[in-house]
């Protein structure tokens, strides 16, 4: 094969999805990842999208998975947390490192003032 | 404090979400919800619908390791059908001129529904164009029954209704109106317009806005600042190029002068309801004389119901306040009650039944094109039945092909729709001025949401119909035989109960429409034919109406029309020449009269006639035939004609020349003496019985607003110019209208009629027309099916007649069992027609004799063709064939 195995690809929302999981750390769950996206990015994606993402990321081996405990206010429901494994984050450092090798030097032109 | 998330939504989510994720998912929901109530409850509200319409939309996928290696769901059923779409539609291709012919058949029949439908959509059930119009009512009086025998409503009297405004409790508001003529000049040719009086509160009731400027105020319904204008957005465009300086500009209106205050906005027009369709409304700004008649009924009254009151609590205070009123003004009131419907109700009324039943012919249409269809499916599957077998052997169930067979069906039934659309709308664009004349809110009729969900509806409906008798069938084949090579194919044998029904069913329903058709242009020629009690042949009228302003005194206008009527009468090709106040056949006053010496009984006892003021030449002119005693002559004085029938109401065998009678609502004091009795004419229409009638002499009263007509040796419509120019001559600001012949009056109102028999006409030769085809087919496809049969028999001694006497038994008896349960059909919808007919029965024994005959015959030519073919069948070829 001509790509590197060991390392995977992400697909632009899987990106995002994973960049959430990274930043919101221990508090990373539908929802904070999907307010955070909507926040930063300004998507306002769904939350099936989200849970997609993640759950086809968790399948690729980059995220693992706990449940925590039920809270009032999502009526007694609880929350299922994600965090980044050792493989997803090479697989975000990728691709963070391939999308500032591709925008060296673009900055006059990409950024917006 | 908590707000709950939208129940439905989480329910809808509990059922589409997997399992594994559900509890997540939901809580996730939940807890931004609670977050965004905090900010907008509604928006919050809002984001969890979008949310939920996004999850159910594309349903977030279940992990592949959960225990179901092919997970049954909704999804599975969905991509079947999709599949089985798919591949009906290349199917469906692979065959063009199969899917050609059925497409057009089903075309046609689901474009004359979705036609007749969006009429119907328009007419009955699309709610008038105003805010809230189930809240607007008609009241109306109800005479009294002895002296208006079956007259269920009348005008209202001014009085009367300031009192029920008085009054009444259940309404918001309520205002009156009639129509008053004026004659516009001042810029161009005198033109004559017909605007809306109406009473202080009529647009509020309405509450229709102007477009421009405003409308009434209340203080304009008086006599001293009544001089003002709203124009309808049609006279604004035509008479003053939709300038919007509009405002403020004055109108001259029989020599006066209104200013204009608005401008109503063209959806403001109704077509169906007079008084929105008038080029423009002045205030009908009453004097207190006007206001205080009770006994005269000459408004018309709209009003708007206050929420929550219906029209039945309505209808009991009107009825209280009538018998009020009864008590206290007991001369004038006595017997005359109230009555309140919906607006709607009274637009719609008079073609209700019409409609329902052209609805129920063009059903009876898309049917028989159903049977055809059904028809055409059936053949094609038997010639599929190899393909059936094949994927039942490779585990398809019945279920699966059945459907397979039904989906086929439905596609081609919603490509059929999809033309038919298009066929409906280009026939509603084709007859628009048709139509304009036969419905209520014709210019309203067009294809929307309502009407194409219909046609879908229909489309789908039809599919299932014409494909589920085939598709049973098919089910049903046996595989084993079909996958046998060289099997025989009894093709022609094989549900052959199934396609006679379908030709029994086919003829029976053609049976039902040509049977009223049939009726219904018998019913319309005995109306033609109908001695009116007049000669409306070479017969021209026009109406010309004298401004009270230009034309002050009785002499004046007597005067006028003398002048206008001798000119009239010195033209070539001109007999003679009279006037009248209304014309036969267009209604007119309608009065109680009291007899010599008897004293003026109570309202409710009175005899009432029609009322009608000629002149003299009058009954020469329509050829009415005067029975005895003498026509009007120039000089008499106080003198009136009687009807027969009014003769007979009147005065019963009693000789009536040279009795006397008066009318109160006229003159309590003038006495009038018959001097003649004349041929009773049928006022109320047609199909009505003769009214009884009085005729009184113009001269003796100032009426300014007559019908002209002459009697001419010359086609009548070639002398429109002349009459013109000769009212011109004595007055060029005097216009004259609605220049028409006497039959064309007289065809006006038999225009629904008209409409009903040419639709009907137009319904059953298609149906009689996709009847022939389908027996044809039929039987066409069984000698195919049957020619070894047919060929072993005529190598055995056959003769040729007998082989065509075998298809043609074949064709006929289904056909006839058709005609006999069709008969029987059409007397039970005849029921439906009853109303509608005249001179002639619904289930007219001769109609449905000829309609069968025609049947028979029909059925008979399309089976002769495949029987010839059968006969001319070489039984050595045909041996060896198979």
């Amino acid at each position: 094969m001509w790509f590197r195995k060991d390392t995977a690809i992400l697909g632009d929302f899987e990106q995002l999805v994973l960049f959430g999981v990274l930043r919101l750390e221990d508090e990373a769950y539908g929802s904070a990842i999907r307010q955070e996206i909507h926040a930063r990015s300004g998507r306002d994606v769904s939350i099936n999208a989200v849970y997609t993402t993640l759950d086809r990321l968790e399948l690729k081996g980059l995220l693992r998975s706990w449940v925590g405990d039920p809270t009032p206010q999502r009526g007694g429901r609880r929350r299922k947390f994600y965090a980044a494994t050792p493989a997803g984050l090479a697989a975000a450092r990728q691709a963070y490192g391939a999308f500032r090798a591709m925008t060296v030097g673009l900055a006059g032109r990409l950024e917006t003032k | 404090m908590k707000q709950q998330a939208p129940r439905l939504a989480v329910s809808l989510l509990g059922r589409r979400v997997p399992e594994e994720w559900r509890e997540f998912l939901l809580g996730d929901l939940e807890e931004e919800f609670q977050i965004r109530v905090q900010r907008s409850p509604s928006a919050a509200r809002r984001w969890f619908w979008r949310q939920t319409l996004r999850c159910l939309v594309a349903p977030p996928r279940a992990r592949s390791h959960s225990h179901h290696a092919f997970p049954i769901s909704g999804d599975s059923m969905l991509r079947t059908l999709v599949a089985d779409i798919r591949y009906s539609s290349r199917v469906l291709l692979r065959a063009p001129s199969f899917t050609l012919a059925v497409v057009a058949v089903l075309a046609l029949g689901i474009g004359a529904n979705t036609a007749i439908f969006s009429i119907v959509n328009t007419v009955l059930l699309r709610p008038l164009p105003f805010d809230e119009p189930e809240r607007l009512v008609r009241l109306f009086h109800v005479p009294p029954q002895a002296t208006f025998p079956g007259m269920p409503r009348f005008a209202v009297s001014a009085a009367n209704f300031y009192d029920w405004q008085r009054d009444a409790r259940s309404y918001e508001r309520m205002a009156l109106y009639r129509f008053r003529p004026f004659t516009l000049t001042g810029g161009g040719p005198a033109e004559a317009v017909v605007a809306g009086a109406v009473g202080d509160g009529f647009f509020d009731t309405l509450r229709a806005k102007p477009l421009l400027g405003r409308v009434f105020l209340p203080e304009e319904d008086t006599p001293a600042r009544g001089h003002v204008v709203v124009l309808s957005n049609g006279f604004w465009k035509s008479h003053f190029g939709a300038a919007p300086e509009v405002i403020g500009r004055t109108l001259m209106l029989d020599g006066e002068v209104y200013t204009v205050v608005g401008v109503m906005p063209a959806a403001f027009s109704m077509a169906s309801w007079s008084i929105t369709h008038r080029d423009m409304w002045v205030p009908i700004a009453y004097k207190d004389a006007d206001r205080a008649v009770r006994d005269n009924h000459n408004d018309m009254v709209v009003a708007r119901l206050k929420p929550g009151v219906d029209i039945a609590h309505a209808n009991a205070e009107m009825k209280d306040i009538s018998q009020r009123l009864e008590r206290d003004y007991p001369k004038e009131n006595t017997g005359w009650g109230a009555t309140v419907d919906p607006l709607q109700e009274i637009l719609v009324r008079n073609v209700r039944t019409s409609l329902v039943m052209l609805l129920a012919a063009v059903a009876l249409v898309l049917l028989i094109a159903c049977a055809n269809v059904g028809n055409l499916l059936f053949a094609r599957s038997l010639g599929r039945s190899k393909e059936l077998a094949i994927r039942t052997a490779l585990g398809a169930g019945r279920a699966r092909v059945f459907q397979q067979l039904i989906i086929e069906a439905i596609v081609l039934a919603t490509a059929g729709g999809a033309v038919g659309l298009l066929i409906a709308r280009v026939s509603l664009a084709a007859s628009a001025t048709l139509l304009a004349n036969q419905v209520p809110r014709a210019d309203e009729i067009s294809v929307d949401a309502r009407v194409m969900l219909f046609a879908l509806a229909v489309s789908i409906l039809t599919g299932i119909l014409a494909g589920v008798l085939p598709a049973i069938r098919a089910g049903r084949a046996d595989v084993n035989d079909a996958l046998k090579e060289g099997g025989r194919s009894d093709a022609g044998t094989i549900g052959l109960r199934t396609r006679r029904l379908l030709i029994v069913c086919e003829v029976a329903f053609s049976l039902v429409l040509l049977t009223g058709a049939g009726v219904m242009i018998r019913s319309l020629l005995a109306l033609q034919h109908v001695d009116a009690g007049f000669d409306p042949h070479n017969v021209l009228t026009m109406k010309v109406g004298l401004p009270e302003t230009r034309y002050k005194t009785p002499a004046q206008t007597t005067a006028f029309y003398n002048d206008a009527l001798r000119r009239f009468r010195a033209l070539p090709g001109v007999q003679e020449a009279a006037a009248i106040d209304d014309l036969p056949l267009t209604g007119g006053s309608q009065q109680p009269i009291v007899v010599d010496g008897h004293a003026e009984l109570l309202p409710r006892d009175q005899p009432t006639v029609a009322v009608r003021k000629i002149t003299p030449g009058y009954l020469r002119a329509m050829r009415v035939p005067l029975l005895r005693g003498r026509d009007f002559a120039e000089d008499d004085v106080h003198v009136m004609l009687v009807s027969r029938a009014a003769a007979k109401l009147l005065w019963g065998d009693i000789d009536p020349i040279g009795r006397q009678a008066r009318l109160p609502l006229e003159s309590k004091t003038v006495v009038q003496t018959v001097v003649g009795v004349v041929g009773d004419i049928r006022e109320a229409g047609l199909s009505e019985n003769p009214v009884a009638t009085v005729y009184e002499f113009t001269r003796e009263h100032d009426w300014s607003h007559l019908a002209l007509v002459a009697r001419t040796s010359v086609p009548p419509l070639t002398l429109a110019q002349a009459v013109t120019a000769a009212v011109r001559a004595i007055d060029p600001e005097q216009p004259v209208e609605e220049i028409r012949t006497m039959e064309d009056v007289r065809d006006d109102t038999l225009t629904s009629q008209r409409f009903s028999a040419l639709l009907l006409g137009l319904f059953a030769s298609v149906a009689l027309a996709l009847a022939s085809v389908g027996i044809y087919s039929v039987l066409s496809y069984i000698v195919r099916g049957r020619s070894r049969e047919i060929g072993i028999r005529s190598a055995l001694g056959a003769k040729r007649f007998d082989v065509v006497r075998l298809v043609v038994v074949e064709g006929m008896t289904p056909a006839l069992i058709g005609v006999a349960a069709g008969a029987i059909a059409a007397l039970g919808a005849g029921r439906l027609m009853a109303k509608l007919v005249y001179g002639v029965s619904a289930s007219d024994p001769l109609t449905m004799a000829v309609v069968s005959a025609t049947l028979v015959g029909v059925a008979l030519l399309a089976s002769l063709i495949p029987a010839y073919r059968a006969s001319r069948l070489d039984p050595s070829e045909v041996l060896r064939a198979s």
